[in-house]
């Protein structure tokens, strides 16, 4: 610890922080510019000198990168400071007019105009140099940096040009204290529409308001240090030191009892239906799209808008995207029919657009779901009945002039119709989560038809799954709205609740054993067992039967060439013995 | 070491200085010229010829000395050059109207020794110069070069070469003139971070307009500069060292590099030095011209390939420099004097010069002046004996006025001052200070805010721009005395530029903008009355301010000496000047420009200037 | 092994040393001074400066100081030459041939006794430097 006197207050702290550090903790305001406190202090412009008298010596310095030292008398308003800060601050007011800090710090140090000559009133730029230290300290990249000398210093990419160092990171912007950097986004909104992270935004946030529990996270791909190795800054400011770059995705193994596979779906890729022009027209969006865009803590703070920032006057839902389809998928998903009824009773809400819903048919099934259809068809959405067949942008009229047109045959009318709209929602249909079928291995389930988790039984055992313990919730196993979603995981949840609480679990009697002198450890039975009960034991050379796993279904036994493999109670002797008997009567 | 061969001996060498200066005056020319002469007589087994770095005595070249006898030709011309060596190095018949004869007098004075110019100085800096060819080791080392690392490598341990160099008062010779000693123990004993690194850099960033000391010692003897480095890299414990010179000094760039391989060849650079198991080497960084490079943080980022600008110290290089590590970081001058301390020892060289400021410094002594040239002096010395004794005075009879010590940002010495001592402290003292060594004379046709404004200009084009004070504040200031020259100054600008002088001294980064206001403080206390005259009176006293002149015609004298020659009138960028051939001619004020083209071309005196 | 010793070092200093005493003086054991005005040159100075450089060269000889100056006045017994061993007065030698010169080489500068028969006399003029 290190004590010295700021303006006659005593003050202690750690060796090694500056003059500025001390007297901002005894609550004395020393005026800066080209400081900020996760750069490197600079000491350029000079406002935030003070004069430091120690061992009988007396001197001006800077308080941003000057260390204290033991027995510093500071004084941070003498009349030497004042004047060479007064001067300083002055010559800045000429050098950039237009900058607004400089322009409160004259004021608060009593400068009305300035006497010296003035060569852009509108410059902003006070070359305090910290857009080049956050370039190259903080982003890494350098992409920028000052040339010429004297009063010609200026800040600028290598020669001038578009520099490829830089990583459009905006640091530069963001650190500019004067406003003297902007900078445009020339993609404009059209980010927004083809991620689903819809920019713009920091690298690091919450990555849905309602997320629960409400932590940050850092988007690697976003993040400056994880293209350049430098910045860091979030850790210099967050004092919980709760932010480590370092962590890594990790492999946890839990024990469990009885396992409740959730793993959810994923929304059709509307790319695959090229006609649709998803990707290709940026005003063409999925369902989830503009869910996250009409929500209240989306990018635009659940204003409707279209890529250019304006809000549409007619939108066009394509119900059935993905499904009923024989191309792509020929199940229902369900719940396609009842989100585009609510997208368009928020468009209507919202906005004075037109909406249109084209669709095969409303499948709006179950309690309070058909009496939200009529609502919608009382407040002016206009259904078609039709499968649309392609969207373009080619205007034949006036009135398609810069629309998006849909094209669909009217089955009800019986006529081909191009309907302009602003905006098209893609009601994109529901497919197994993208590992679909690598966990089905992994648990050694199986999968229907349409590729999603087969139970046991439609009936009977609905959320059950063959291999005992392991049970399925949601739209892992159909293509199933919220409340059904959470009656299902309810009876899964009770069903393995119920297993577990037993804490005893009956194995089937009759199963498969192998007999270790016959075994020849061909491992044909490793291949063939659906239950994946049989491993194969390589110090012994053996295949070994799991009777936890067994379900004594005997294939193994039918297959195994050297007999080594028998079912229990159901041995061969056995059931030789018993055509005897049948025989003997 | 290879058999050595045969000694050729010759009874006649030929001292031909290849300074930048007597290079630019054709030295090589001369040297063709004597080569070709001298085997046009059979005399090239008796006469060697050799290049050899500046004389110091710019002035009068090129230049020839001739041993044995040192005598000393000036001035000369390849039509010289036959006559020459016929007569002198034939028939032994020196050449007398060759030789050098001071102002006023007539007889020649043939023996270098006996010029008043050299007689006064003091060589120790420049101790081998004219006296070895700087491109062969050899000739250095037979000046007993290199036996001081011998001495510093096998016979001292590093704290006692320090303790000498400490002892022997010597000062860094780049300007601030810290003690060199306590520098070189603050590099030794800081704790070398991440690996012992350390680093050793010399300063031959010489941008002072007018000075080239640095120069003429990479020129004319760079193996001092190694030996001094090496002493100093096993003083200190580096291993690697950096020669910073300025690209705009190819020739000593070229002669450096010789130098090193030399060296490297004779492994007095590398791996195991004299067989002791040190090693050092030197590599060059050439600088690309910002005068502020030659301040350390600045050469230091430069070196590390940033953009050339000061940063804050501490901490100071010798505790974290290049690339971090603790970097001892010496000029040009202060290196070539180290071996020789070494080799003589601190005793000698403290009995030199005065209390605080031991041994000699060079100064390139430049402007109104009869003897330009490089002149080592020691310390002490009275400033008058510099300029009259050693310089000759001032040329056409003019009357000294004053004195620009110190570069660009040092300050202007007037003539009541003339027997100021030559130390750091006396010159800070007077306003002005050591600086690197540049010595600019000015005489009684010197303006001195001029002087002022044209410093100014200079550090305003060579402030880097980091902070504010020097960059806008050289460029204010300059504005303010570029109004006082052109009368527009009121009272009130010399009391805002007084202000400003010491702000920016007061609160600059670095040494650039901490001396940048020396001149206008030095001319401002010592020659005040002249800025007043140019604001009160709208008068330049040395009429240099043109904007201030008014000029006249003698309409008597235009018509009775000059009979109306009309040249004036003809010359006349602005039309101003009414007359005719055989008239008398007057200037219409009104139209005037002031360009004092009429005053240049008129050959009666009849224009006058007030 | 490094590539120079102290040794080394040494000899480089001492041979360099010798070759380049002449331009900053030192001790001289003698100086030889050949008279070659004109008229020495025609009555053969060259051949007694070769003859000089020769001896000087063959037996490394480096503090023996060689010059030339002009006409001594004595035209008729050219060529000539002044020995002057240091510490004692200077001597002329008149009529030289290269056997001659080479015997006062061996006899009087380096030997120190002057050779009486082919001596003018003791003493010589003075130049004005």
């Amino acid at each position: 610890m290190v004590n010295l006197t700021i303006d006659g207050k005593k003050v202690q702290i750690e060796e090694g922080k500056t003059i500025l550090q001390a007297a901002a903790k005894c609550e004395i305001k020393i005026p800066t510019l080209c400081y900020h406190p996760v750069v490197e202090a600079y000491g350029a412009c000079r406002v935030c000198m003070v004069e430091v008298t120690v061992r009988g010596k007396t001197d001006l310095v800077t308080a941003c990168n000057t260390k204290v030292q033991e027995g510093l008398d500071v004084q941070t308003g003498s009349e030497r400071v004042l004047k060479a800060r007064r001067l300083n601050v002055e010559m800045l007011m000429a050098r950039a007019p237009a900058a607004e800090p400089v322009q409160e710090l004259a004021k608060a140090l009593g400068i009305e105009k300035t006497r010296f000559e003035i060569k852009d009133p509108q410059e902003k730029c006070i070359l305090c140099g910290l857009c080049v230290r956050a370039c190259e300290t903080i982003v890494g990249a350098s992409a920028i940096s000052f040339i010429e000398r004297g009063t010609e210093r200026k800040v600028m990419p290598p020669f001038g040009e578009p520099s490829e160092a830089c990583i459009g990171c905006t640091a530069c912007a963001y650190f500019c204290p004067t406003g003297a950097i902007t900078y445009e986004d020339k993609y404009g909104r059209k980010v927004i529409h083809t991620e689903l992270h819809l920019g713009p935004t920091t690298a690091i946030r919450v990555p849905i308001r309602q997320a629960v529990p409400m932590v940050p996270l850092i988007d690697t791909e976003a993040c400056i240090h994880f293209k350049t190795g430098e910045c860091k800054v979030c850790t210099k400011v967050c004092d919980r030191e709760a932010i480590n770059h370092d962590m890594q995705d990790e492999t946890l193994e839990v024990e469990v009892g009885t396992i409740i596979l959730a793993s959810g779906f994923k929304p059709f890729d509307a790319k695959r239906i090229p006609a649709y022009g998803y990707g290709h027209f940026p005003n063409v969006i999925t369902a989830l799209e503009f869910e996250r865009l009409v929500n209240a803590s989306g990018p635009t703070g659940g204003k409707i808008k279209l890529a250019d920032g304006t809000e549409p006057k007619a939108v066009g839902i394509i119900h059935c995207v993905g499904s009923r389809d024989e191309n792509y998928n020929e199940y229902c998903s369900r719940v396609c029919c009842m989100y585009s009824l609510k997208f368009a009773h928020l468009i209507k809400e919202k906005t004075s657009a037109d909406v249109y819903d084209f669709y095969i048919d409303m499948r709006c099934f179950g309690k309070g779901y058909e009496e939200f259809y009529h609502r919608l068809l009382h407040e002016g959405t206009k259904f078609i009945r039709g499968r649309v067949s392609d969207i373009t942008d080619m205007a034949m009229t006036q009135r398609e002039e810069g629309k998006l047109i849909i094209r669909v045959e009217d089955t009800l009318l019986g006529t081909v119709r191009r309907i302009p709209v602003d905006m098209v929602i893609l009601a994109t249909g529901l497919e197994p989560s993208i590992d679909h079928n690598q966990l089905a291995k992994i648990f050694n389930i199986s999968c229907s038809q349409d590729t999603f988790f087969l139970e046991r039984h439609p009936k009977l055992a609905p959320v059950s799954t063959f291999s005992d313990g392991i049970y399925l919730a949601g739209a892992c196993q159909a293509p199933r709205d919220i409340p059904d979603t959470v009656a299902q995981a309810g009876g899964a949840a009770a069903e393995a609740l119920a297993l577990a609480d037993k804490g005893t679990f009956a194995l089937e009697p009759v199963t498969a054993e192998i007999d270790e002198d016959l075994c020849a450890g061909c491992q044909l039975c490793v291949n063939l067992c659906p239950f994946t009960a049989i491993t194969y034991d390589k110090e012994k050379g053996i295949s070994v039967v799991n009777d936890a796993l067994c379900k004594g279904c005997g294939t193994c036994v039918a297959a195994c060439p050297s007999g080594a493999s028998h079912q229990k109670h159901f041995r061969d002797s056995q059931i030789f013995a018993e055509i005897e008997g049948i025989f003997v009567v | 070491m290879a058999e050595m061969a045969k000694e050729k001996a010759y009874r006649i060498h030929l001292m031909v200085c290849a300074g930048t200066g007597c290079v630019s005056n054709n030295a090589f020319g001369i040297k063709a010229a004597l080569e070709r002469e001298v085997k046009k007589q059979g005399l090239e087994n008796e006469v060697l010829i050799v290049t050899t770095g500046c004389n110091g005595f710019c002035e009068r070249g090129p230049l020839l000395v001739v041993q044995p006898g040192s005598i000393f030709y000036q001035q000369l011309t390849e039509k010289d050059i036959p006559h020459l060596v016929e007569e002198h190095f034939l028939k032994g018949r020196p050449v007398k109207k060759l030789m050098y004869t001071p102002p006023k007098e007539k007889t020649p004075v043939p023996v270098l020794s006996d010029i008043d110019f050299f007689k006064k100085q003091v060589l120790i800096a420049l101790r081998n110069r004219g006296l070895i060819d700087p491109e062969k080791i050899d000739e250095y080392i037979a000046r007993d070069g290199y036996k001081a690392v011998a001495k510093a490598l096998t016979e001292m341990a590093p704290e006692q070469v320090i303790t000498e160099i400490a002892n022997s008062g010597l000062r860094g010779r780049g300007g601030a003139g810290f003690p060199t000693g306590l520098k070189w123990q603050m590099v030794r004993n800081a704790p070398a971070s991440n690996g012992s690194l350390k680093y050793l850099i010399c300063n031959g960033d010489e941008g002072d307009p007018g000075a080239f000391m640095d120069r003429s010692i990479l020129e004319a003897d760079p193996h001092s500069v190694i030996e001094g480095m090496v002493i100093g890299a096993r003083a200190v414990g580096a291993s690697e060292g950096f020669v910073y010179v300025r690209n705009e000094y190819p020739l000593a760039i070229k002669r450096m590099n010789i130098a090193i391989e030399q060296a490297r060849d004779y492994g007095l650079l590398g791996n195991n030095i004299l067989g002791t198991g040190f090693d050092f080497d030197i590599k060059i960084v050439r600088g690309a011209g910002a005068f502020v490079c030659g301040e350390e943080t600045a050469l230091i980022a430069s070196v590390e390939g940033r953009l050339g600008e000061p940063r804050t110290r501490p901490p100071y290089p010798a505790q974290s420099g290049l690339w971090e590590k603790p970097t001892l970081i010496n000029n040009v001058e202060t290196w070539a004097n180290v071996p020789i301390i070494i080799d003589r020892g601190a005793k000698w060289y403290a009995s030199i010069g005065t209390l605080t400021s031991k041994g000699t410094k060079v100064f390139s002594l430049v402007g109104k002046i009869n003897n330009t040239g490089l002149v080592e002096v020691p310390m002490g010395i009275a400033l008058r004996e510099i300029i009259y004794d050693i310089g000759g005075g001032i040329p056409g009879g003019k009357e000294f006025k004053a004195v620009q010590t110190g570069g660009p940002s040092g300050g202007c010495i007037p003539k009541e001052q003339l027997d100021l001592p030559i130390d750091y402290e006396s010159l800070t003292a007077a306003g002005s200070m050591m600086g690197s060594g540049g010595m600019v004379v000015m005489d009684e046709d010197t303006c001195m805010v001029d002087v002022a404004r044209y410093f100014l200009t200079f550090t305003k084009d060579e402030s880097c721009g980091k902070c504010t004070p020097c960059r806008e504040g050289t460029k204010a200031m300059l504005d303010i005395i570029t109004r006082i020259t052109e009368g527009k100054g009121t009272e009130e600008d010399l009391t805002l530029l007084e202000d400003m002088a010491h702000a920016v001294k007061d609160s600059s980064l670095c040494g650039l903008g901490k001396t940048a206001p020396n001149p206008v403080l030095t001319t401002l206390r010592y020659f005040r009355n002249e800025y007043e005259a140019h604001i009160r009176d709208r008068k330049c006293p040395a009429h240099v301010c043109r904007q201030l002149n008014v000029y006249t015609i003698d309409e008597n004298r235009c018509l009775t000496v000059g009979k109306g020659c009309d040249l004036c009138r003809r010359n006349c960028a602005s039309d101003a000047i009414r007359g005719a051939k055989n008239e008398a001619h007057r200037i219409v004020q009104e139209k005037c420009i002031k360009c004092g083209v009429c005053y240049d071309v008129c050959n009666f005196g009849a224009v006058k200037v007030d | 092994m490094p590539k120079l010793t102290l040794d080394d070092l040494a000899k480089i200093r001492e041979k360099t040393k010798r070759l380049t005493t002449i331009r900053v003086g030192g001790e001289y054991r003698a100086k030889v001074c050949v008279h070659m005005g004109t008229c020495g040159i025609a009555a053969g100075a060259r051949t007694i400066m070769n003859a000089l450089m020769k001896e000087l060269e063959e037996r490394e000889i480096h503090d023996v100081l060689l010059t030339n100056s002009g006409c001594a006045g004595l035209c008729s017994r050219e060529p000539m030459a002044t020995v002057e061993v240091a510490g004692q007065a200077p001597v002329k030698y008149v009529d030289l041939t290269e056997k001659k010169i080479k015997e006062i080489f061996e006899k009087h500068v380096l030997g120190g006794k002057i050779v009486q028969e082919y001596a003018l006399g003791i003493g010589s003029e003075k130049t004005d430097y």
